[in-house]
C-alpha cells in the first residue's frame, strides 16, 4: 500500500520536476547561445497560458489522442515508481507514442503527417534499444522487475556501460533533441512548423507538453537506475546525462530522415547495446 | 454426452455438411444449414474443451478397420493430387506427389507393421485449444462468408452461383483441421494435412482468374513439398522408433538421454513441413499470393486454419527435440522470419499484404518460442496462437468489408473511412490495437515471449535482437494504418449507414467482442487453458518444466492484481479521453494549418496555391520502398532463410 501512495506522490511531483528541468534546459541553452534566456519558471507560465486558451482542433480524435498520450506517460511513470515490470512499462510507453502518431495522421495536414512519419522512424530507432537495455537489466538481476535492481549491491554501470550509452542515445531520440528532432523541432526550423504537434493548440497542446515532461522524468529515472547504490551517484548520472543532452542539442545540426534510416544511425545504438549484451552473456 | 459423438461433430460432421452443401443450390436453404451446422460444431467443440483431455479408440468405420480406411483414403487423395498436377502440367507437383506415393506405399507394405495398436484420438490441452479456435473463429468467418459471397458474386456477374462448391470446401477444411489436431496416428494426421493442402489450393483458385490459378498452383507445389517432408519424417520415424503414434514417439524421444543426429532427422523434416504450411520464409510467397481469393478464404487461411496447422505440428513435436542444437536453429529461424517479414510489411500499402506479412511474422515469433523450448516459451507460443487467430481473422474480414464498399484494399484509399463506414472503421481500429497495444492479448503473448527469450540458454542475444527490432517495425506499420482510418477534417462525423449484409456485421462484431473480452480475461484464459496445456505436456513426458515462471504469465497471485490495477487505470483513462473527445463542441472546429493559406471548397480542405488556384490537400504515408521494398530485400531474405534450412536438415545428415 505504501508503495502505491509514494508512487502516486511521485507522480504528482513529477510534472513539477519535469517543468523545472525544462526551464533549466532553456536557460542553459540560452547561455550556450549567448542569450540570457527566460525565467526558470517560464515552462509553467507557458502551460498556464495554454490551458486558459479556447480549444481549437480539426477533429475529435486529436483530443482523444492528446488525453491518451498523457495517460500513457503518467501510467508508465507510475509503474516506474511502483517498481513494476520493465517490459510492461515499455509497452505502456508505446501506447503514448502510437497515439501521438495517430493524432498527427488523422488530420489532413502535410506538416503533421510528415512529422508523424518521421516520428515512426524515430520509434524504429529507439524502441529496440529500450528493449535491449531492459533485457540487459534482466540479465543482471534475473527478472524484469525494477524493484529487483535495488537488491543488487553493485552499480549496474560497471556491468552495462555500453547499454548506458545506448540508453543515452535512445534518450536523445525520445526527447526529440538535435540531431534527432526531425519529427517535432523545438528550434526555429521552418520546413516542419511543429511536425507531429502542428495541429494541437491551447489546452490540448498543454497536455502533450506535460506528457513530455513526464517522459523526461521517466527517462532520467531510468538513467539513475544505473547507479542505484548511492544518491550522489544517481544525481551525478542524471546531471551528466541531462547536461550532455543539452550540449549535444546545441552543437549538432539536424539529420535528414534518410540519414535516420540508413545503417549508421539506426544501428549505432543497437550495436552498442548488442555488444554489451554479448558481454553480459559471456561473463 | 458421449465423447465419440462430440468428436464426430467436430471432425466428421463438417465433411458430411460439406457434401450436403455441395448439392444445395438454393441460397436460402444454405443460409439455414450453414449457421445451424456451425452452431452444432461450436457447441461440440466448447463442450469437448470443457471436458478436458481424453483418449478415444476407434475400432472400425462402417465395418472396415479404421486404419485400412485411412490408408486407402491417403492413397486416393495422393492420386487425386497427382491428377491435378497432370492437369496443371506441372512436373514439379507430379514428381513430388509421386515420391509421396512411393514413400507411403513403402511405409504401408515394406516396413514392419505396428506392433502396438494406436489409440485413434489422444486430445490434450493444446489440441482442445486448437479445436475451439478452429471451430469458433473459423465458424464466424464462414458465417461472414454468407453475406460476403453474395456481394462478391454480384460484383463478378456470375450466371450460376459457385457458392455450393465454396462452402462445401470450407466445411471440409474445418473438419480436416479438427481431425489434424485431434488424432494421434501420424499417418491419419498426414491425411488431414494433405486435405488442408488440397482445400487451400481449391479455395485460392476459386475465382478462376489467371492470377488466382497461378497463385493456387504455387500454393500447391509449396505445400506438396511440405507433404513430402511429412512422408519422409514418417518413414524415418517408423524405421528408428517403430511406431507412428505421436504419443509413443514423444515418450520414446523424451526418455532418451543422448539424441543423436539419426534420431533427430525426422523432426527436422517435420520442421520443414511446418515451415511450408506456416509460410515461413522462403515459402512466404504462397500465403501472400493467397489474398487473390475471396476474403473469407484469406481470413480462414491466416487465422484459425492452415498456417496454424504448421505451428501446431511444431508445438506437438517440440518435446522431442528439446535442448538440442536443432531447437536453437529453429528458434533463430523463427526470429529471423519475424524480423524479415516485419520489414517487408513496412513497404506495403496494400492492406491485405500488410496483414499477410504480419501473419507470417507472428508465426515466426511462435516458431521462435517453440525453438526456445522451455515451458515459459511454450506458454507464450500458445497464447500468441490463440489471440492472433482472433485478431487476424477480424482484421481480414474488416478489410474485405471495406473493399466491397470502397472498391480498394489500399491503405491510402482508406483515408477518412471513419466518415464513410464508421462502425467498420472503429472495429478495424480496435482490431489493429488488439494486435499491438496493451492490455490486449497479442501483446501479452509478445511480453511472455520476450520474457522467455531473455531466459533462453542458447543464442539468446541474436534472438532477442531480432525480436526487439521486429516489434519496432510492427508498431510502425500498425500505427500509421490506424491513423489513416480515423483521418477526418470534420469535428464529429455523423455516420449514416454500415455494411448492408447483416451476417457480415454479425461476424465482425462477434469477433471484435471476442478479441476484447478474451483480452480482458486473459489471466483466466492463461490459467485455465494455456498453463494446463503446457504443464500437461511436461508432466506426461516427465520433463522438467524449467523456467516456468514469468511474472508476465499473469498466473501468479500477485501478478493478477497488479495487472488489473494497471489495466483498470488505463481503461478508465481511455474512457475519460473518449468522453472528453465526444464533448468538444462543434464551435471549436478549426481547419488544418496551411501557413495562413487554408481554403475550403465544396467541403474539400486545401490551400490557395500559386496563381490563386485552389489546391486540395493530399497526404500520404512513407512506405520506404527504396529501403525496404520487396524487390530490394526479398532476394537476400530468401538466401539467408534457405541457408537456415540447409543447416537445419543438412547439419543432421
Amino acid at each position: 500500500m505504501l508503495t502505491i501512495f509514494s508512487a502516486i506522490g511521485g507522480l504528482i511531483l513529477s510534472p513539477l520536476v519535469g517543468g523545472l528541468l525544462t526551464g533549466f534546459d532553456r536557460r542553459i541553452t540560452a547561455r550556450l547561445q549567448s542569450r540570457i534566456g527566460p525565467p526558470l519558471l517560464q515552462p509553467f507560465y507557458d502551460i498556464l497560458k495554454l490551458l486558459g486558451k479556447q480549444p481549437l482542433v480539426t477533429n475529435a480524435w486529436l483530443v482523444f489522442s492528446a488525453y491518451v498520450t498523457l495517460i500513457s506517460s503518467a501510467l508508465s511513470l507510475l509503474l516506474f515508481f511502483m517498481g513494476g515490470d520493465l517490459l510492461l512499462l515499455f509497452f505502456v510507453l508505446t501506447v503514448g507514442a502510437v497515439f501521438q502518431v495517430v493524432g498527427a495522421v488523422c488530420v489532413p495536414s502535410p506538416y503533421s503527417n510528415v512529422g508523424a512519419q518521421r516520428e515512426l522512424l524515430l520509434m524504429l530507432a529507439y524502441e529496440p534499444i529500450l528493449i535491449l537495455v531492459f533485457v540487459g537489466f534482466a540479465m543482471c538481476t534475473g527478472s524484469f522487475s525494477i524493484a529487483a535492481v535495488f537488491q543488487l549491491d553493485q552499480p549496474l554501470l560497471l556491468k552495462m556501460p555500453l547499454l548506458f550509452l545506448a540508453l543515452g542515445y535512445a534518450l536523445t531520440i525520445k526527447l526529440r533533441k538535435s540531431p534527432f528532432d526531425i519529427a517535432a523541432s523545438h528550434h526555429g526550423h521552418q520546413e516542419l512548423v511543429r511536425g507531429v504537434q502542428t495541429e494541437y493548440s491551447g489546452p490540448y497542446l498543454a497536455l502533450i507538453e506535460i506528457a513530455h515532461w513526464l517522459d523526461l522524468v521517466l527517462i532520467l529515472g531510468l538513467c539513475a537506475m544505473f547507479w542505484h547504490t548511492s544518491v550522489v551517484g544517481m544525481a551525478v548520472l542524471v546531471g551528466a546525462s541531462l547536461f550532455t543532452e543539452i550540449l549535444i542539442d546545441n552543437i549538432t545540426a539536424r539529420l535528414t530522415w534518410q540519414w535516420m534510416v540508413q545503417k549508421k544511425s539506426l544501428l549505432l545504438g543497437m550495436g552498442l547495446a548488442l555488444v554489451n549484451l554479448l558481454w553480459l552473456y559471456v561473463a | 454426452m458421449k465423447m465419440s459423438t462430440l468428436v464426430f461433430c467436430c471432425v466428421a460432421l463438417p465433411f458430411i455438411m460439406g457434401l450436403v452443401l455441395y448439392f444445395t443450390q438454393s441460397s436460402s436453404t444454405r443460409k439455414l444449414i450453414v449457421p445451424a451446422a456451425i452452431t452444432i460444431m461450436a457447441v461440440a467443440a466448447v463442450t469437448l474443451g470443457a471436458n478436458g483431455a481424453f483418449r478415444l479408440e476407434v475400432g472400425s468405420i462402417l465395418g472396415l478397420s479404421a486404419d485400412t480406411v485411412f490408408s486407402v483414403l491417403d492413397l486416393l487423395l495422393l492420386v487425386y493430387i497427382l491428377g491435378i498436377g497432370w492437369k496443371l502440367g506441372s512436373r514439379l507437383i507430379m514428381g513430388m506427389t509421386l515420391l509421396q506415393l512411393v514413400g507411403l506405399l513403402y511405409l504401408k507394405f515394406v516396413l514392419p507393421g505396428h506392433e502396438v495398436p494406436i489409440t485413434a484420438f489422444v486430445a490434450d490441452g493444446l489440441s482442445l485449444i486448437m479445436v475451439i479456435i478452429i471451430t469458433v473463429v473459423g465458424g464466424l468467418i464462414t458465417i461472414y462468408g454468407l453475406g460476403y459471397m453474395d456481394l462478391h458474386e454480384e460484383h463478378l456477374h456470375l450466371r450460376v452461383s459457385r457458392q455450393p462448391r465454396f462452402f462445401a470446401i470450407i466445411f471440409c477444411f474445418l473438419g480436416a483441421m479438427n481431425g489434424l489436431v485431434l488424432c494421434n496416428n501420424l499417418s491419419w494426421m498426414f491425411l488431414f494435412w494433405e486435405i488442408t493442402t488440397l482445400c487451400s489450393f481449391m479455395l485460392i483458385g476459386h475465382d478462376q482468374t489467371d492470377e488466382s490459378k497461378a497463385n493456387a498452383q504455387r500454393a500447391l507445389w509449396m505445400n506438396v513439398l511440405g507433404g513430402l517432408a511429412f512422408v519422409s519424417a514418417m518413414l524415418f520415424i517408423q524405421k528408428s522408433l517403430g511406431t507412428l503414434s505421436t504419443e509413443l514417439v514423444l515418450q520414446k524421444m523424451t526418455s532418451l538421454d543422448v539424441k543423436n543426429t539419426a534420431i533427430l532427422l525426422p523432426f527436422a523434416f517435420f520442421c520443414l513441413a511446418a515451415f511450408t504450411k506456416s509460410a515461413q520464409v522462403p515459402f512466404e510467397s504462397w500465403l501472400c499470393g493467397a489474398m487473390v481469393a475471396p476474403t473469407p478464404v484469406s481470413a480462414l487461411l491466416h487465422s484459425a486454419t492452415m498456417v496454424k496447422a504448421g505451428t501446431y505440428l511444431l508445438l506437438r513435436m517440440a518435446p522431442a527435440f528439446a535442448g538440442t542444437t536443432m531447437s536453437t536453429i529453429v528458434a533463430l529461424f523463427g526470429a529471423f522470419t519475424f524480423v524479415a517479414t516485419c520489414i517487408l510489411a513496412v513497404s506495403q500499402s496494400n492492406a491485405k499484404k500488410v496483414l499477410a506479412y504480419s501473419t507470417i511474422a507472428n508465426l515466426g515469433l511462435i516458431i521462435a518460442c517453440v525453438g526456445i523450448n522451455t515451458a515459459a516459451s511454450m506458454m507464450a507460443a500458445t497464447t500468441i496462437i490463440i489471440y492472433h487467430s482472433v485478431s487476424k481473422g477480424l482484421l481480414f474480414m474488416c478489410v474485405g468489408a471495406i473493399e466491397q464498399r470502397i472498391g480498394s484494399r489500399d491503405i491510402e484509399d482508406m483515408r477518412g473511412l471513419y466518415g464513410k463506414m464508421p462502425r467498420t472503421a472503429i472495429i478495424t481500429v480496435i482490431g489493429i490495437f488488439t494486435m499491438m497495444l496493451p492490455p490486449f492479448g497479442m501483446l501479452i503473448g509478445k511480453w511472455m515471449a520476450i520474457e522467455a527469450i531473455a531466459r533462453a540458454t542458447q543464442a539468446m542475444t541474436p534472438i532477442v535482437f531480432f525480436v526487439a527490432l521486429g516489434s519496432a517495425f510492427t508498431v510502425l506499420f500498425w500505427a500509421r494504418w490506424a491513423g489513416v482510418l480515423v483521418s477526418s477534417s470534420k469535428m464529429h462525423e455523423h455516420p449514416t449507414y454500415g455494411h448492408p449484409k447483416p451476417s457480415v456485421m454479425f461476424a465482425l462484431r462477434s469477433l471484435c467482442g471476442l478479441a476484447v473480452v478474451f483480452s480482458f480475461i486473459s489471466p483466466l484464459v492463461l490459467k485455465t487453458f494455456v498453463e494446463p496445456s503446457v504443464s500437461g505436456v511436461y508432466a506426461r513426458f516427465n520433463m522438467q518444466a524449467e523456467g516456468f515462471i514469468p511474472g508476465a504469465t499473469l498466473t501468479g497471485a500477485e501478478g493478477y492484481v497488479w495487472i488489473y490495477f494497471l489495466f483498470l487505470l488505463l481503461g478508465l483513462g481511455v474512457w475519460y479521453a473518449w468522453r472528453e473527445a465526444r464533448r468538444v463542441p462543434e464551435s471549436s472546429h478549426a481547419q488544418p494549418y496551411f501557413s495562413g493559406l487554408t481554403e475550403v471548397k465544396d467541403g474539400v480542405v486545401g490551400f490557395r496555391g500559386p496563381m490563386n488556384v485552389f489546391e486540395p490537400v493530399r497526404v500520404s504515408n512513407f512506405y520506404l520502398s527504396q529501403y525496404f521494398g520487396e524487390s530490394k530485400i526479398t532476394r537476400a531474405i530468401d538466401i539467408i532463410s534457405t541457408a537456415f534450412l540447409v543447416v537445419l536438415v543438412g547439419g543432421l545428415l
